[in-house]
């Protein structure tokens, strides 16, 4: 889906200006139509798969919707890549090259999206960098004004994994881990399984804290993927008012 | 966009071993801010207490002398025994050059832009800057934070969330304003290189089509914004409108208080004798 395809909406009554905030508030408020539906979790939670059948399920339906990914943005990349490749990046430039990264696909995609009423699914989004940038010695306070400017989900699924489970999916399925993956960085063991595990252990303890703070949906990702998927399509049917992101030309019937 | 980089391989640090351990810092924010040596957080992994050389920052507009001086300085400082070290916006190697081509394609948005000046402005504090200044280096920055809020500023972006942003830079010792009007500026700036680019005269930001300007427009409103922030943060404010000479006095003055050199007597060698009017 083409960015362009979605200036058909009159002007809204705030700008998009509006959604870096005055200091005292937290975070944006609303001043857009669309919704934004996010799935965070460890690695090998099963999120991915389950955004995807979801999405499924509203594209056969005909719904108005873009789907984004962490880190993706292609103006970002090639530093990002560097940075890894080379071992440049400390935890402080690890966490800004990220937002830099977010901040392009949040100005470029998801808020005009989301002005243009358009429902967004994003695999992974800030909380993901509180997690893991807390994980790496990040302050928390510092990680939240960086990300303020990004518009709050209408809901966040959280998929919850047992840490030997999400673990043992990627070890199994990814031959060799990155550096920086496997939170080589941190220098907390010379072994990139072991210390991966030890850094996806920090990393679920960081997500577990924001679940009563940032409103999560906590899922069972050891669940079925059926029933899961079931579970989370009532979930967004019953918060989400789907009607108003159904094809233009069913509604004017 | 291209990627000159990703077929060279890593071998330099492939066999590298891990880091040291960096324990992360309780963020406890501090009560003095002035005598602190963060703005606001400690950076991850750092410990202040190993600084022993000298930050000092030269702010200023695009024309307003900032890297004549430094040369200058650089050269005093060296004749008295300092070692010095540079930096700058846009010289990481992490970023910088990725920033360029952003800038060249004009087609990334203000908040992105303002990120990765500030990953170019970290990755340069802690792989330039502060290595240099735990080994009892003078460090003499072309421009700093200020620069990089006041531009985020200008543009409508959140005064708080720029501050918040550049919470763990490094508190200078000294930092030094050349005040110029925007119009001398402009004036040099054309001289230079007979033209003005689009984002020294702030074009992204539509404030006239007449270059003349918007350069003048811009560069008010960032000037503004300094006039804020000298108060806040101590600036040393000096006439650039002055000749070089003079301007070089000042600072050579200022900084031999800081690191208790007894002379300030200063003639540029054959090299620099150009920039001396």
């Amino acid at each position: 889906m083409e960015t362009q395809d979605v200036v058909q909406k009159p002007a809204r009554t705030e700008p998009a200006k509006s959604t870096l905030p005055q200091p005292g508030r937290p975070i944006p408020s609303r001043s857009y139509p669309g919704a934004l539906i996010v799935v965070e979790g460890t690695d090998g939670s099963g999120k991915s798969t389950q955004l995807y059948l979801l999405k499924r399920w509203l594209e056969i339906g005909g719904y108005r919707l873009h789907f984004t990914e962490w880190n993706s943005s292609p103006l970002v990349k090639s530093a990002t890549r560097r940075g890894k490749q080379r071992r440049l990046l400390t935890p402080t430039t690890f966490s800004l090259l990220h937002a830099a990264d977010f901040a392009d696909r949040c100005e470029r995609q998801i808020m005009p999206l989301l002005q243009g009423d358009y429902l967004v699914l994003a695999d992974r989004y800030v909380y993901t960098a509180f997690a893991r940038d807390t994980a790496r010695g990040c302050s928390p306070r510092w990680l939240r004004n960086l990300y303020r400017f990004a518009p709050v989900p209408d809901i966040t699924f959280y998929f919850r994994a047992p840490l030997d489970v999400a673990v043992n999916r990627i070890l199994s399925g990814r031959p060799k881990l990155k550096y920086y993956e496997a939170g080589m960085d941190l220098g907390m063991s010379y072994d990139r399984a072991e210390s991966f595990r030890l850094f996806q252990a920090r990393i679920l303890e960081e997500y577990d804290k924001m679940v009563e703070t940032d409103n999560f949906v906590v899922l069972d990702g050891t669940m079925p993927v059926n029933k899961l998927q079931k579970q989370m399509r009532d979930i967004v049917a019953s918060k989400i008012d789907l009607k108003r992101f159904a094809p233009r030309a069913e509604v004017a019937e | 966009m291209p990627d000159q980089e990703k077929d060279k391989p890593a071998t330099a640090v492939a066999a590298e071993a891990p880091a040291a351990p960096a324990p992360p810092k309780p963020a406890s924010p501090p009560e003095d801010h002035s005598q602190q040596p963060f703005f606001g957080e400690p950076l991850v992994g750092f410990d202040p207490s190993e600084i022993t050389g000298s930050l000092i920052v030269i702010e200023g507009m695009d024309g307003s002398g900032r890297s004549t001086q430094i040369a200058l300085l650089q050269e005093w400082l060296e004749s008295e025994g300092f070692a010095v070290q540079t930096s700058g916006l846009r010289r990481s190697n992490l970023v910088g050059r990725d920033i360029d081509q952003l800038l060249a394609k004009n087609a990334v948005t203000r908040l992105t832009l303002a990120l990765m000046y500030a990953t170019d402005f970290f990755d340069q504090i802690e792989h330039r800057i502060l290595p240099a200044l735990r080994s009892g280096t003078m460090v003499l920055a072309d421009r700093y934070i200020f620069t990089l809020i006041g531009r985020g500023v200008v543009r409508g972006i959140n005064r708080d969330y720029m501050g918040g942003l550049y919470a763990m830079a490094l508190r200078p010792h000294l930092t030094f304003w050349l005040n110029v009007r925007p119009e001398t500026a402009f004036g040099r700036e054309f001289r230079k290189a007979q033209a003005i680019s689009y984002w020294e005269a702030g074009r992204d930001m539509s404030l006239s089509h007449d270059l003349y300007w918007s350069f003048i427009r811009y560069q008010t409103m960032i000037k503004r914004e300094f006039e804020v922030m000298a108060k806040k943060h101590n600036f040393i404010e000096l006439d650039g409108e002055a000749s070089v000479s003079a301007v070089n006095k000042l600072l050579r003055q200022r900084i031999a208080e800081q690191l208790g050199i007894r002379s300030t007597k200063y003639t540029p060698s054959s090299a620099l004798s150009h920039l001396w009017r």
